[in-house]
């Protein structure tokens, strides 16, 4: 499957509504296995419906290598049953008047394939999926799980050229999801199809995608490898959203600006006098240390007084709450805490561990260089 | 245009070369769209189909009210469609107002305001023994006491004039008259007796209403107040009713609106002592070709059927806003009915057989019996139905050996059936329209349309068919006497519940099995018959079927529009009435009946529906 284009790409429901999706510039490569990756209500599965060409643009358009499939422009729209895609939907949307091998069936004949072959195809994926001992069952004979195999056998008989998954994994409960993660990635090495993917939650972005898009508010954040949204975001949405338990953020704001934010401005200012325009910085709970005595804190390294309020086992690890008058930090270590409630610690951080936007909340660049350079000394 | 305005501002780095389309690019695009798929096209040929067939005749009808008819030029002193105000003068003002409007209207009110009393009393007190006590039967009851509502109304106007007539009109005597009582005017015909029946024949509906909404009552709301030290007649008065204060008054308005369009009841036993209501006075102006009149009439039973049932529709808005408080902890507690078990269960049993036993009873032994009222065995003959060589007039077979009733069983499955199954079909497609289409004005316009036949009773329906196709109009012969007049009003006067049924089928299928059929490959007409239709075949069968049970009962859009040729059951059997054969009247009003009972069980189970949802069917 050639490259499928976005450009300018825009979209809402009837005039003066908000746009749902707004110049929306997105590159989707063969092979990929791309994750759209968001809060509810930010545009990717609109972005998704437009791609498969479930929803028509309001601006913009699509092209799938040379060929525009939705302009405005040259008044072009090619309807989905002519872009030969799959989706799989949110609710399956099996039809509940065909067996499953029916359902599986359903794209091959209208395809106008000789039966064995059709045949063929159809017991090939019943057994990739595991669902061939189901196939004179009705859907609603089936569990979650199974009706979601067959979604997307059904999808996968046709071998599309693109897959589109919208958030399918969502109705499953927690083991399921895991096995099916563990499927779906089998299934992309095994038919090499190109997988788009759209998910709220950021395991499954993480742990599936070769490439993952951020978009917040119909507008796209962020695109990149899994490693780059989370050691480099862009923004502090993409910070804020991606990593659990979430970054610590300290705004350099006048009015907001607690005391451990005045500590890291003053940091800041001194050891990286040319860095300029901070509004905020953020620190993952992971990438912070903790230390008892003063002399423990690595050298060179940010770090402040703090009073342990909490400590949450999360099996295997845990959170440690601290605090200081007007500021709240969590941090995540993997050592059993031989801490007390009240005790009082330093947190200490490494100067690359720093994300520094600026007031915009944009990722300061230069200050990576900056940061990210300089050896400990 | 909005959507282009965000763009416009951001920056458009990446977009190569992409400039704001002109406005022409962006209609031409959405033409391209909407005409991809023949939705829209479907919509805009449908929306005109009802236009002409809902929306032209009501004009056409209130116009024949204000323009000067076919032979009055003379009188009038001006040419034939030029306006006027005679027939408003005429039906309101002058001296003969009384008769055709005024007293009419009065006699409607008086009837419906009494059937609504009397209906609400019996209604209230069987749907709470139903819902909340322990009576014996309630579930037979429950079911048995609908059934009034399935049967034809004026079923048990005949049966009334089968027991109770007197000499006031002739043919064979009452059974009363026959036992040696002659029951004077009032008891017999009138007032009295159309009241009792309508109360009879729609109490069901308050049976429905409030004993759903009782059944959803939540007991802890009752319990709250019993805690706090509220007496069981405080709760009752202070709790409960003002909470059943809607569904109480969405039953009394709609059971309003039907009588409002009542013809069969009051033509039975109005007539013989000239107890006009509105729709038989609209009956009467027809017949007797008083086309403006009629129309001012038929406009007025319009109006007041709008305004009624628009209250009805703020009724129902305001009543969601504390129904849906209504929690989850609704529990269905039963009150011990103790010494008055079986007294309660009495009452039941006794308005069953008053709305149903006594009625059907009547009308069969009324069928078999040579004299009324006498029960020796010489007496009973199946003469009626299957006798031959008999010594009337006309009619000289039973009524299963004559043609005419063949006839009239043919022409009302081919004309209910036609219309039903076009009604079905169009509701299905009309629904699937409003909820896909992507113009939204088309959508609303649609199913206001399909709506509006809702707030017009059918009388006035009729007159107004009759006024738009009785003569041939542009490319349009007239229709008047043909079996398609009959076939198209009545199926746009089903169109409400069809058009309902086919949105409320296409809401809850949604559209992911759709579309997920389209990213298989399938263009629209696939999707429809492997996908949209196979699913939908229960409700596709459920609006087929509950317009032919209403089709096969109705009378009131018959009457004006049939002539003999096109006789169906209903008019068939109404011939009958008017020609004194009561017995092969009431044979066919069983037959009618039957039929009506029957199907309506039949799409219950089919569809495993409630028939709480067909209500005003």
């Amino acid at each position: 499957m050639p490259t499928i284009n976005l450009r300018g790409a825009q979209k809402n429901y009837g005039v003066n509504s908000a746009n749902a999706v707004s110049n929306l510039d997105l590159e989707i490569r063969d092979g990929e296995f791309m994750c759209l990756l968001g809060p509810s209500g930010c545009g990717k599965t609109t972005t998704l419906r437009m791609i498969a060409g479930l929803e028509n643009l309001s601006a913009g358009e699509i092209r799938i290598g040379d060929r525009v499939v939705d302009s405005i422009f040259d008044g072009v729209f090619v309807p989905p049953e002519k872009r030969e895609m799959g989706l799989v939907f949110q609710s399956y949307a099996l039809w509940p008047h065909l067996t499953i091998e029916r359902n599986t069936d359903f794209g091959l004949r209208l395809r106008k394939l000789p039966k064995a072959e059709r045949e063929a195809r159809v017991e090939k994926v019943m057994q990739a999926l595991d669902i061939a001992k189901y196939r004179d069952r009705y859907p609603s004979q089936l569990s979650g799980g199974q009706q979601q195999r067959v979604a997307l056998a059904r999808m996968l008989a046709v071998n599309p050229g693109v897959l589109l998954l919208d958030e399918p994994l969502s109705n499953l409960d927690a083991r399921l999801r895991l096995e099916m993660r563990a499927e779906l990635k089998r299934l992309h090495k095994e038919f090499k199809t190109t997988i788009v993917f759209v998910t709220h939650d950021q395991w499954e972005a993480m742990t599936l995608a070769t490439t993952i898009a951020v978009m917040n508010e119909g507008t796209l954040q962020q695109m990149g490898t899994p490693n780059d949204i989370y050691d480099r975001p862009a923004n502090r949405f993409v910070a804020e959203f991606v990593g659990s338990p979430p970054i610590n953020i300290l705004s350099f704001d006048k009015k907001a600006k607690s005391d451990v934010a005045k500590e890291a401005e003053a940091y800041l200012s001194n050891r990286y006098p040319g860095l300029l325009g901070i509004g905020s910085v953020g620190i993952r709970p992971e990438a912070l240390s903790y230390a008892t005595r003063k002399e423990d804190v690595p050298p060179g390294s940010f770090s402040g007084k703090m009073v342990v309020t909490g400590i949450l086992p999360t099996g295997g690890s845990w959170i440690l709450e601290l605090k200081s008058d007007n500021h709240t930090l969590f941090l995540t270590t993997h050592a059993l805490p031989r801490l007390e409630l009240g005790e009082k610690v330093r947190f200490c951080a490494p100067p690359e561990a720093l994300h520094v936007f600026d007031k915009d909340g944009q990722r300061i660049a230069e200050a990576d260089k900056l940061l990210r350079s300089t050896k400990l000394n | 245009m909005a959507f282009l305005s965000d763009s416009a501002k951001a920056p458009r780095a990446a977009s190569g070369g992409a400039a704001v389309p002109s406005s022409w690019q962006v209609w031409r695009y959405r033409l391209k769209v909407a005409s991809r798929e023949p939705t829209t096209l479907i919509g805009v040929l449908t929306a005109l189909l009802f236009t002409y067939l809902i929306v032209v005749p009501i004009i056409s009808i209130v116009l024949d009210s204000v323009r000067v008819q076919f032979g009055h030029e003379r009188r009038l002193g001006k040419d034939f469609g030029d306006l006027t105000l005679y027939y408003l003068d005429r039906t309101f003002m002058s001296p003969v107002s009384v008769d055709l409007f005024w007293r009419p209207l009065f006699n409607t009110l008086s009837v419906a305001v009494g059937a609504i009393l009397l209906s609400l009393l019996i209604g209230t007190i069987l749907a709470w023994l139903i819902s909340r006590t322990d009576m014996f039967g309630r579930r037979w009851f429950a079911t048995a006491l609908i059934v009034p509502y399935m049967l034809p109304a004026w079923t048990f106007a005949l049966a009334w004039t089968t027991l109770s007539k007197n000499r006031t009109v002739g043919g064979q005597p009452g059974w009363f008259e026959a036992l040696g009582w002659a029951p004077p005017d009032w008891v017999a015909y009138g007032r009295f007796p159309i009241t009792i029946i309508l109360a009879l024949h729609y109490a069901p509906f308050v049976i429905l209403l409030f004993g759903s909404a009782l059944r959803r009552f939540d007991s802890q709301l009752e319990d709250s107040a019993r805690i706090l030290g509220a007496k069981r007649y405080q709760v009752a008065m202070q709790i409960i009713l003002p909470l059943m204060r809607p569904a109480l008054m969405s039953s009394m308005i709609l059971i309003f609106a039907k009588c409002l369009g009542e013809f069969g009841v009051p033509y039975v036993l109005g007539l013989p002592v000239k107890f006009e209501v509105l729709s038989t006075s609209l009956f009467r102006s027809i017949a007797s070709r008083q086309t403006g009149v009629a129309g001012v009439v038929a406009a007025s039973i319009m109006l007041i059927g709008i305004i009624t049932l628009m209250i009805d529709a703020r009724l129902v808005r305001e009543a969601r806003r504390f129904v849906t408080i209504g929690s989850k902890g609704s529990m269905n507690r039963q009150s011990r009915l103790g010494k008055l078990r079986l007294p309660a269960t009495g009452f039941a049993a006794t308005i069953f057989m008053l709305s149903v036993g006594l009625p059907l009873l009547t009308l069969f032994l009324s069928t078999v019996m040579k004299l009324p009222a006498q029960f020796t065995l010489d007496n009973f003959t199946l003469d009626y139905w299957i006798g031959q060589d008999l010594h009337t007039v006309a009619l000289q077979t039973g009524v299963l050996l004559s043609p005419d009733l063949w006839a009239a069983a043919k022409n009302t499955l081919m004309i209910v059936g036609l219309a039903s199954l076009a009604s079905g079909i169009l509701g299905l497609l009309v629904g699937y329209v409003v909820i896909r289409t992507p113009v939204r004005v088309l959508s609303v316009y649609l199913r206001q349309v399909t709506f509006l036949p809702y707030l017009v009773p059918g009388i006035a329906f009729a007159a107004a068919y009759l006024s738009l196709f009785a003569v041939p109009r542009g490319p349009m012969p007239a229709l008047y006497g043909t079996v398609t007049i009959l076939a198209l009003a009545l199926m746009a006067d089903q169109m409400p519940y069809a058009s309902r049924a086919g949105i409320s089928a296409m809401t809850q299928l949604g559209k992911d099995p759709e579309e997920a059929a389209q990213i298989a490959g399938a263009g629209w007409f696939r999707r429809m018959m492997s996908i949209v239709i196979p699913i939908q075949k229960g409700s596709l069968v459920t609006g087929v079927l509950l317009p032919f049970i209403s089709g096969i009962k109705g009378l009131s859009l018959f009457v004006i529009l049939a002539v003999p040729s096109t006789d169906v059951l209903t008019t068939y059997s109404l011939r009958l009435v008017d020609y004194h054969y009561t017995q092969a009247a009431n044979a066919v009003v069983l037959i009618i009946a039957a039929i009506a009972y029957l199907g309506t069980l039949a799409a219950q189970k089919l569809t495993k529906t409630n028939l709480a949802e067909g209500l005003g069917s």
